[in-house]
């Protein structure tokens, strides 16, 4: 890794939780050759169909503390850097905020944008209608993956649809984050399943593992744990492992 | 009446009316394909069955769930290697490539050249150990003992190659966030590329036997076709959906490490019934001798293989999801990290679990006989649907 | 491989020693003695040149051995040697025997494995016994709401009848237990009761997985009978009899039937292959789809004693296409017609007979072809389904057996085979 990257994340540890950057010898690392030259964070904004070189830069956008955030999160402005200004956001993928944003404006919050990852959140009674957008206009045709995250410090648990597109070329490698957030206590939200069928045992396995109760979801049942399971959910914070 | 009359008049018509109902129940057997059940694995799904066709199934998983989420949250970062790897223990080098991909970008870690190049031949050596295992499962599956000797044996020699590698034979807690554990050993180049030439030898005597075996094809042409609109609304990944006419690789889609520098092609068939889901993991082997032998090539003579990191190494409070393609297709993580050596939160998003929403899909309409063909090839793995 | 245990003492070994004599002593005291005893007060002895068979004259055979040899040769032309040593029981699970330990090395070296290597010295060869003796030791379970019954008298008669198929085919002239003039009719018959044991035995294990494997058997064993006996009718009308013995004579007087009736010869292959219920037609015992099929509820001794009744109809159905199509026992003569010349002492030389001998080396050798022959496909095809099946089966053999006849019917009109044909010698 190379030294300006390091100090780029030293600088960005004034946004709140503790920022060691990896203590990695330099020695080390910079006899080693990294396979791009790694200076900016943010790949060259023309490579809109599928960017050749890996994503996997380490560049933190400064802002997401999203364990923190209660959906205000903000995109670029919370810490700026002494020396270096707010890496730009990629082009391809602001088109497509661009667009969601225009179309729905202010229900959707967009959380950040990075290369190849868009996260995007929006309140629990738009989200079918934001999905069914999604879907049909932007071709992200199926979720990959449905993730449910207790925050009990807000008291929210947040639940994540990861959507991909195979139909589009352009989309192939991009992954949108869906995302809404509902109280603790009293965890409902509406289904995703009538617009895309690929979430029906990822939202039963959120169901019985977060306590998050899918209305409009035909089985809201027990899938993966036992069947004489009765504890809380076990993926929620207070549920502590036994023997631990 | 009397009062009596009246109830024995009732209880009458209640008792002709429970027959009535369940005489429809009755024409059909409920059977559990269940956990002791030699074509099943460590899964279950009940099916009712009207004759010999089934028209009612539900799969039931979670027979060898282990709370791997859960546990990632209470072990730090290199903790959490060994017992990721163990949902799919024959393909772990994978499970553990996509946990450090996303791992590294949380950290902010940039893994050397050399490192890379040897994390992408294990990953692809393991690919094939699974495909071969997975191959010979649906042999036996069919009732082909030879198919099922034969990619068993074959596999053992790219176990030996991969035991030279990592030290350990199926899970190696080789990948891990910064690289690799090791290098490779003397003479690896050339033994690996003896095995690839046996390897591609042998692909051509397994579609003698197997695939051109009349019996099978009659057996899986035309059977439970995955249309490509059903493929893309299920979600399905992997071989399912490259042999649904959809040629989605993500080695190709989104290049991690090296891959954009390998020069391959992404199999796919058109047919999308289960000869073409069993045939297109045969042809994923052949592109893999092939990535294999051009990174062989191209690996750099010598350099680093790993980036070391800090005993507790921690990274800025973030969120990554990365994927790689496994042998069952796109295996994606989610980390949320708050800061602290612990994950807060890790999601694994892996291709049996979405592929087995296409079960009950399939199954419904096929014959109890295609039960085995239809379940297997869908290449799903019941460890690591239940984590 | 086995290490003795720490606390093993010699006395504690001598002890189990004597215990076991004590036994010995009292199962011969008190079974054995009055069995002699019934067969000397019973059973009619046979008489050797005018005299009875006294205890005295059998013993004075010991200096005289000479002396014995006619009574050697009345027991040789008893039934019970015929029935119990050959061609009957112990000749039919000897070779049965050989079929598993050839079967599992054959589909080893094909497999590229090496098979049974350990029990005994040379390969593995007494892997058999130790099977056998594992499942007589095993636990005999029997599901609770399952019929005793028939679940005990099921593999009995599994087993009874296939040996009932063998006391009907001659291996040598002159050497078959039941010389009946319709024996091929009554073989056929024997063999339809095999669908109705497989039908009771799973309608009495009262599970799910036996039911549907019982009734894949039924459907399986009924769809194959039909082209099975209707290939042999064509055997039946090239020879005029339904006597298997007079079958393989008039085989002698022409040529193999097998030259004139290919056909039919694969249409019975292919049948023998689906009444044995081997692979590629082992549906009733599919275990990747229903876990065992109508054996899923056997254990121990009663899954031992289905699979001996499943080797010895194998056995019984490599004969029978032997004897019908491939010529019985004929063959070169190899055995040269005295062992030691004009030696008449001794007792071997004098029971020894050339063709008798000749015959049943032939016999046996073309056999065992036919059964390897029988377990080729397990290594080479997947299983096949039932609907592909019950199709091949009604439909495509049953007119490859028509095919045949008709050959045969025009050989008989044309005057080539039958009496006084031109190609009978």
């Amino acid at each position: 890794m190379s030294n300006n990257n390091k100090k780029e994340l030293n600088k960005v540890g004034a946004s709140g939780q503790t920022k060691d950057s990896p203590t990695a010898s330099d020695s080390t690392t910079e006899q080693s050759q990294p396979s791009q030259p790694s200076s900016q964070p943010s790949p060259p904004p023309s490579s809109s169909s599928q960017p050749k070189q890996s994503p996997a830069k380490p560049s933190q956008p400064p802002a997401t503390t999203a364990a923190s955030a209660t959906g205000a999160g903000s995109k670029a402005n919370t810490t700026s850097q002494p020396a270096k200004t707010q890496p730009e956001p990629p082009a391809f993928e602001k088109g497509l905020v661009d667009q969601i944003k225009n179309k729905f404006g202010d229900t959707v919050n967009v959380l950040f944008i990075k290369p190849l990852r868009i996260k995007i959140q929006v309140d629990p009674q738009n989200i079918v209608e934001v999905a069914n957008y999604l879907r049909d206009r932007l071709a992200f045709d199926h979720a990959e993956s449905v993730a449910g995250t207790d925050y009990p410090k807000d008291n929210q648990i947040e639940v994540i649809y990861h959507l991909g597109s195979y139909t589009r070329e352009e989309l192939a490698s991009h992954i949108l984050w869906l995302t809404t957030r509902t109280n603790r206590d009293d965890a409902r939200l509406p289904t995703l399943i009538n617009v895309y069928k690929s979430v029906e045992y990822h939202e039963r396995e959120c169901y019985e593992m977060l306590g998050v109760y899918f209305e409009g979801h035909p089985r809201n049942e027990r899938f993966l744990l036992p069947e004489d399971w009765a504890d809380i959910p076990p993926l929620r914070k207070d549920f502590k492992i036994k023997g631990r | 009446m009397t009062s009596i009359e009246e109830k024995f008049e009732e209880s009458k018509r209640l008792g002709l009316q429970i027959v009535k109902e369940s005489a429809e129940e009755d024409r059909l057997m409920t059977l559990s394909v269940g956990p002791q059940h030699p074509g099943s694995g460590h899964f279950r799904f009940v099916i009712k069955v009207d004759g010999d066709y089934i028209v009612f199934c539900d799969p039931d998983p979670g027979y060898v769930h282990r709370g791997e989420e859960k546990m990632c949250e209470h072990r730090n970062v290199i903790q959490n290697i060994p017992h990721l790897e163990r949902p799919v223990i024959h393909d772990s080098a994978n499970i553990n490539y996509s946990y450090s991909l996303a791992i590294e970008e949380l950290v902010g870690v940039e893994v050397p050249r050399r490192g890379q190049f040897i994390r992408a031949i294990a990953s692809e050596l393991n690919r094939q150990v699974y495909t071969l295992y997975w191959l010979a499962i649906y042999g036996i599956f069919l009732g082909h003992s030879t198919m099922f000797m034969w990619p068993t044996g074959d596999r053992e020699l790219l176990i030996d190659l991969l035991e030279a590698l990592t030290g350990a034979r199926v899970t190696h807690a080789f990948n891990i966030p910064g690289g690799v554990r090791n290098d490779v050993p003397e003479g690896f180049k050339d033994r690996c590329l003896r095995q690839i030439k046996y390897l591609q030898k042998r692909f051509k005597e397994y579609e003698d036997i197997f695939y051109n075996n009349p019996l099978f094809r009659q057996r899986t042409e035309g059977v439970a076709v995955l249309s490509k609109e059903d493929a893309i609304k299920l979600g399905v990944t992997g071989s399912v959906l490259r042999a649904s006419n959809v040629p989605f690789d993500v080695r190709k889609a989104e290049p991690y490490d090296i891959y954009n520098e390998i020069d391959f092609k992404v199999q796919y068939m058109k047919t999308g019934d289960c000869f073409a889901r069993a045939y297109v993991p045969l042809l994923d082997m052949q592109e893999s001798c092939y990535i294999l032998e051009q990174l062989l090539d191209k690996i750099p003579s010598s350099g680093e293989v790993r980036a070391k990191l800090q005993p507790n190494p921690k990274g800025p409070p973030g969120e990554a999801y990365r994927r790689v393609e496994s042998g069952r297709g796109a295996l994606g993580y989610y980390i949320v990290s708050d800061g602290t050596p612990k994950p807060y939160r890790v999601k694994i998003s892996v291709g049996s679990f979405r592929n087995m929403l296409a079960l009950p899909h399939l199954l419904v309409g096929q014959r109890l006989a295609d039960m085995p063909a239809v379940y297997w090839s869908l290449n799903y793995w019941p460890v690591e649907a239940d984590r | 491989m086995a290490s003795y245990p720490q606390d093993a003492r010699f006395g504690g070994f001598v002890g189990s020693l004597l215990w076991l004599i004590f036994w010995i002593l009292v199962i011969v005291a008190l079974v054995g003695l009055p069995l002699i005893f019934i067969i000397l007060f019973y059973v009619p002895l046979p008489e050797i040149d005018g005299e009875v068979l006294t205890p005295y004259l059998f013993l004075t055979s010991i200096l005289y051995p000479q002396s014995a040899v006619p009574v050697i040769e009345t027991f040789l032309d008893s039934t019970l040697f015929k029935v119990a040593v050959f061609p009957g029981f112990t000749y039919g699970a000897l070779i049965a025997a050989a079929t598993i330990f050839i079967e599992r090395k054959f589909l080893a070296k094909m497999q590229l494995r090496v098979g049974p290597l350990y029990a005994g010295k040379i390969e593995g060869i007494l892997q058999l016994i130790a099977d056998g003796l594992k499942l007589i030791s095993k636990e005999i379970i029997i599901p609770s709401g399952a019929d005793k019954t028939i679940f005990w008298a099921a593999p009995i008669a599994f087993v009874a009848t296939a040996a009932a198929v063998i006391a009907l085919i001659p291996a040598a002239p002159g050497w078959v237990v039941a010389d009946i003039d319709v024996g091929l009719l009554a073989i056929f018959a024997i063999l339809g009761f095999f669908p109705l044991i497989a039908l009771l035995f799973s309608w009495a294990s009262n599970s799910k997985y036996p039911f549907i494997g019982g009734l894949r058997a039924l459907h399986q064993m009924i769809a194959f009978e039909i082209p099975f006996i209707l290939s042999a009718l064509s055997v039946v009308l090239l020879s005029g009899t339904l006597n298997l013995t007079e079958v393989v004579e008039s085989q002698i007087q022409s040529y193999w039937f097998i030259l004139f009736l290919p056909i039919s010869a694969f249409v019975f292959y292919i049948s023998s292959l689906a009444e044995l219920e081997r692979v590629p037609f082992d549906l009733p015992e599919a275990e990747s789809e229903i876990v065992a099929g109508w054996l899923t509820e056997t254990s121990g001794m009663i899954y031992g004693l289905i699979q001996l009744g499943s080797y010895i109809k194998t056995y019984a159905l490599a004969a029978l296409f032997v004897v019908l199509f491939l010529g019985g026992w004929a063959g070169p003569q190899i055995f040269p017609a005295q062992i030691i010349p004009e030696s008449e002492e001794t007792l071997i030389p004098v029971l020894y007979d050339a063709t008798i001998a000749n015959a049943i080396f032939w016999f046996t050798l073309k056999t065992f072809g036919i059964i390897m022959l029988m377990l080729l496909p397990r290594g080479i095809s997947p299983r096949i389904r039932i609907d592909i099946l019950l199709h091949t089966g009604w439909y495509k053999l049953i007119v490859l057996a028509f095919i045949n006849m008709f050959v045969a019917l025009a050989l008989i009109y044309g005057g080539v085979l039958g009496p006084g044909g031109l190609l009978v010698r």
